[in-house]
């Protein structure tokens, strides 16, 4: 009987080739194995173990056709073939869509229904499947779903690689960098599921589930690779439906199920590899040899039974002789002054995944099981389009802010209506205007309007409010610098001072005690651990903690006393932030009973990206208050400050095309009039853009494409937008506007590059 | 750990033991003090609130891991004052075990304290003695090749619990049924009689059960195993 097998790659992130040989020989050992490998840089074709070994010219160098009939006719001369590599096996499986009796790897069907992230025909099994979605839609929506799932998400390839995306300028150089590796678009976001990673192995042959085994991971590679493992039976309840599936699909071959579980002990599914798994020589040693299973079955011929060694196995490093047929290939010479080979790949795997996802696009994964519908151009706020069309551009001096009248009085409008909402005959909720998001004077007096207080970090912010309108007991002082500059510190009663530091703290009583600073409230602005911050009062050691409480019980117990909270909730996500206010809230019932001090009023928020401020529902926000009322019984006002959330979509930026540049393959540089000067927060978060046509004055939004957009800087990273798709017929002159530019885009603007 | 006849030596010192746990038969789980003051209650309070900080949005049955990364294992001398432990750079299982548990339940769950007794090896309990004798603390739960140990069981289904070491920040393995660092002999302080079950262990609470050593695998022939055996 002879037995070919591939995926021998043997290193830190091995295929399964080499412990399906080990398995497969233990179970028939007079049976001739033969290693199928596209490189000769892979180790693993010096194995002792293969009696010969058919070594082909990389996938970009060989010739499928010729090769397939190489195969098929091996095939059709008896022998089986056991594929260790998942584009392999979908090659196979494009090559002889009717399948062969000989092959053991799965038919394109089965494959189909497969593909990740859904994997469709696991619906059965007792899995759930991580929240994902394509990167065919909008970087909006990409950067909205992110923030939703804490940043904690996974950028994934059509096949194989993963990054971790804990930001927007990660994601952007993950998506370029798997994008050119695997010549597609087609990625897909998966939120991580903390847990303990564990799989099932299966064997099956013609829809009859042959042996599966449980293993959960007990050492890890730097890649998150099985090094170590327990092997076990599957449960009862996973191995009804798993045997039900596999029928469904008439699998055909091995099969991984890679899981993780989580602390309530839900199993969730990342994906299923159409193949054994590199660990399937320790479920042999466990004594379930699956790879025997499945060529005894296929063959006909009785295995040797599996010897049960331990139930747990690891790994070592081993060297092993170099074949003298197969002397080691030289390194290729490191590009000149870099560092290292350039090494990845050495079978031209990546070159087999653009010939096949040609031929077969469905393969690729993130295609299927999103059901929400994509759009892959931002969608555009109908008060948007109302606010640039109210701007006449042939008086609009280049780049220019433009602020969005309509939008900024609505959403301050709602914002007012929603705090009403929340307010009860105990608890004033109120809104909180954060001049330095944007301490454009319209801003400010929208907030004054709206009754929102004004909330200062320095005493120029706070005599800018007091300017627009706002009573010093509408003003709420927080933040290091509130003393700068010296000699404004108003003497009137203000709403609320927060002190950052316990030195700020006794600053504030001295001040206080010598008729310098007055407020009807005075607090601390708190620090929660495991965030990472410089702001507020540290509370990550006991002995911090203590000194807070030390110096809570040194306010003037005349005046009220409240807590300051805020955290970037687009930083941190916004799940992770309500936890954080649910985590604030119980630092505050500690610091009430070890001080002794009542908090009488909360001021929480900062840093809401706008959708999730705007889009949440009141419910959210209603619950919230009842928290803190069931906790913290003797607040009697709420400050909400959602941050950038008020400014950020009130101004856009208008620019220019000064000159377009078209290069190779479609790519294309256009060099506008503004600059990252104007827009600093480029690189943090995607701005929604529009391109006034300059023949129809229509606005066409602006999708992904292949165009980068220059600033006008002579600075390298003056790049205000990657990988944008200029609508057809845009020339020099044409104007193009930047949506959501007004919160720190437009306060931390700088002039620069203009003589 | 906290036992008043900490270095007297228990009453079954010497005696030839028949189950690991006899040594430690009457030994009660570890107690933090508490001075009755402002100092040990900032300390409790810290420990709740910085726990659910901590948990990070995370399921509440997730281990307190964050306790062993900022207190090291290592011996402590009792009694032991809740200000005093968490003031620590290190703290020994005791400690570890009271301080998860206070955690644990502050979350809402079910915890109850875990007494555990381990298989090492001489090399190992004649370091750790070595380690705990030139602090002065107590040695009382080393033998030649097991040891005592504390941790705690949380209760993650009707009637069923996962044990918590919280000085090594890991769930331990009910799998595990011999070798070394495997547990020989659990007892966990409940207030139930019901038997809970830790993997395929049904444990009677408030009495030690021991942990069954492997079978020897039915399956494996005698030429299987002598060839096992030999490489």
């Amino acid at each position: 009987m002879k037995i070919y097998v591939s995926g021998l790659y043997s290193g830190g992130n091995p295929q399964p080739g080499i412990g399906i040989a080990r398995s497969v020989r233990e179970a028939f050992p007079e049976a001739t194995m033969v290693g199928v490998e596209y490189s000769n840089r892979v180790s693993g074709i010096h194995w002792d173990g293969f009696d010969d070994l058919w070594i082909q010219r990389p996938w970009d160098e060989l010739d499928l056709e010729a090769y397939g009939e190489r195969v098929t006719e091996e095939l059709d001369a008896g022998a089986l073939w056991i594929s260790g590599s998942d584009l392999e096996a979908m090659w196979l499986a494009d090559l002889l869509p009717e399948g062969h009796p000989n092959l053991l790897a799965p038919s394109m069907p089965a494959l189909r229904r497969i593909t990740k992230p859904a994997v469709e025909a696991a619906s059965g099994l007792p899995v759930k499947i991580p929240t994902h979605t394509s990167t065919d839609r909008s970087d909006w929506d990409l950067h909205a779903f992110c923030r939703q799932h804490n940043w904690r998400v996974w950028l994934k390839g059509p096949y194989y690689d993963a990054a971790r995306t804990p930001s927007w300028d990660v994601f952007e150089a993950a998506r370029n960098a798997l994008t050119k590796v695997w010549s597609t678009e087609r990625l897909f976001l998966q939120a991580h599921v903390t847990g303990y990673e564990e799989s099932v192995m299966l064997s099956a042959y013609r829809g009859e589930l042959l042996g599966a085994v449980s293993m959960r991971k007990r050492d890890i590679t730097a890649e998150g690779k099985t090094w170590a493992g327990d092997v076990s039976e599957v449960a009862p309840e996973f191995l009804a439906p798993l045997r039900a599936m596999v029928k469904d699909l008439n699998w055909t071959g091995g099969g991984e199920l890679e899981m993780v579980r989580d602390a309530g002990g839900q199993l969730w599914l990342l994906e299923m590899n159409p193949r054994f798994p590199a660990w399937v020589h320790g479920a042999t040693l466990a004594g379930h040899n699956l790879p025997g299973l499945l060529v005894e079955r296929a063959s006909g011929q009785r295995a040797q039974p599996a010897a049960h060694q331990s139930d747990e196995f690891t790994r070592i490093v081993l060297e092993v002789p170099v074949r003298d047929e197969f002397p080691l290939p030289p390194l290729p010479e490191p590009f000149a002054g870099a560092v290292g080979h350039s090494m990845k790949h050495p079978s031209g795997l990546t070159s087999l995944a653009k010939k096949l996802h040609k031929t077969n696009p469905e393969l690729i994964a993130g295609s299927a099981g999103d059901d929400e519908p994509h759009d892959p151009l931002p969608a555009i706020p109908e008060t948007f389009i109302d606010d640039i069309r109210s701007y006449d551009f042939a008086e609009v001096q280049t780049p220019q802010f433009l602020f969005m009248d309509s939008t900024a009085s609505s959403l301050f409008r709602k914002a007012a209506e929603r705090s009403h909402r929340l307010s009860t005959n105990g608890v004033t909720v109120a809104s909180g205007y954060s001049i330095k998001t944007n301490p454009d004077e319209r801003l400010i007096k929208l907030a004054l309007n709206n009754g929102f207080y004004a909330e200062a970090i320095s005493l120029l912010e706070l005599h800018k409010a007091l300017e627009v309108g706002f009573r010093p007991d509408q003003v709420i002082l927080n933040g290091p610098g509130k003393w700068w500059p010296e000699g404004m510190m108003p003497r009137e009663r203000m709403h609320a001072v927060f002190c950052d530091s316990v030195a700020d703290l006794d600053r504030v009583v001295v001040a206080m005690n010598a008729g310098e600073l007055s407020a009807a409230h005075v607090g601390v602005r708190i620090r929660t651990p495991n965030i990472t911050s410089r702001f507020g009062i540290p509370l990550d050691s006991p002995a911090t903690f203590r000194k807070l409480i030390e110096a809570v019980k040194r306010l003037p117990t005349d005046t009220a006393f409240g807590v300051h909270f805020h955290m970037a909730s687009a930083n941190v996500g916004v799940a992770q932030w309500w936890h954080l206010l649910e985590s604030m809230l119980k630092w505050c019932r500690s610091i009430e009973k070890l001080s002794g001090r009542t908090i009488e009023i909360l001021d929480m928020g900062g840093g809401w990206f706008p959708d999730d401020w705007h889009a949440s529902e009141d419910g959210k926000f209603a619950t919230a208050v009842d928290t803190v009322r069931t906790m913290l019984p003797g607040v009697r006002e709420i400050v909400s400050e959602p941050g950038k959330a008020m400014a950020q979509p009130s101004m856009a930026l208008a620019m220019r095309v000064l000159e377009i540049q078209e290069h190779e393959e479609d790519y294309v540089e256009a060099v506008v009039d503004a600059s990252i000067a104007e827009l600093p927060m480029y690189f943090f978060y995607p701005h929604r853009m529009l391109r006034q046509c300059g023949e129809t004055g229509e606005l066409q939004p602006i999708g992904r494409g292949k165009t980068h957009l220059m600033g006008r800087l002579c600075m390298e990273h003056d790049i205000v937008a990657a990988n944008v798709e200029l609508p057809e017929g845009t020339r020099a002159g044409d104007l193009l506007i930047f949506c959501d530019a007004g919160g720190y885009d437009r306060s931390m603007s700088y002039v620069f590059g203009r003589g | 750990m906290y036992l008043v006849a900490d270095n007297a030596r228990g009453a079954g010192e010497g005696a030839a033991a028949s189950l690991p746990s006899d040594r430690w038969q009457d030994f009660p789980y570890s107690t933090l003090s508490h001075h009755g003051e402002l100092c040990c209650e900032i300390a409790r309070e810290w420990v709740i609130a910085n726990d659910f900080a901590q948990l990070n949005g995370g399921d509440r049955t997730t281990g307190p891991r964050w306790m062993r990364a900022k207190y090291e294992w290592g011996p402590s001398v009792w009694p032991l004052h809740w200000c005093e432990a968490v003031s620590r750079k290190v703290i020994d299982c005791g400690a570890h075990s009271a301080l998860a548990h206070e955690a644990f339940v502050a979350r809402g769950l079910t915890a109850y304290r875990a007494q555990f007794v381990q298989r090492y090896s001489a090399d190992a309990t004649a370091q750790w003695r070595l380690k705990w004798g030139g602090e002065q603390a107590s040695d009382h739960w080393l033998t030649d090749d097991v040891i005592y140990h504390e941790g705690n069981a949380l209760l993650v289904a009707d009637g069923v619990v996962k044990l918590w070491d919280g000085s090594a920040g890991w769930w331990l393995n009910p799998r595990q049924t011999g070798g070394y660092g495997s547990v020989a002999s659990v007892r966990i302080f409940a207030d139930t009689d019901q038997p809970l079950r830790w993997g395929e262990h049904r444990i009677v609470p408030n009495t030690w059960h021991q942990i069954a050593a492997p079978a020897v695998e039915p399956a494996m022939d005698e030429a299987q195993s002598s060839a096992f055996f030999k490489k």
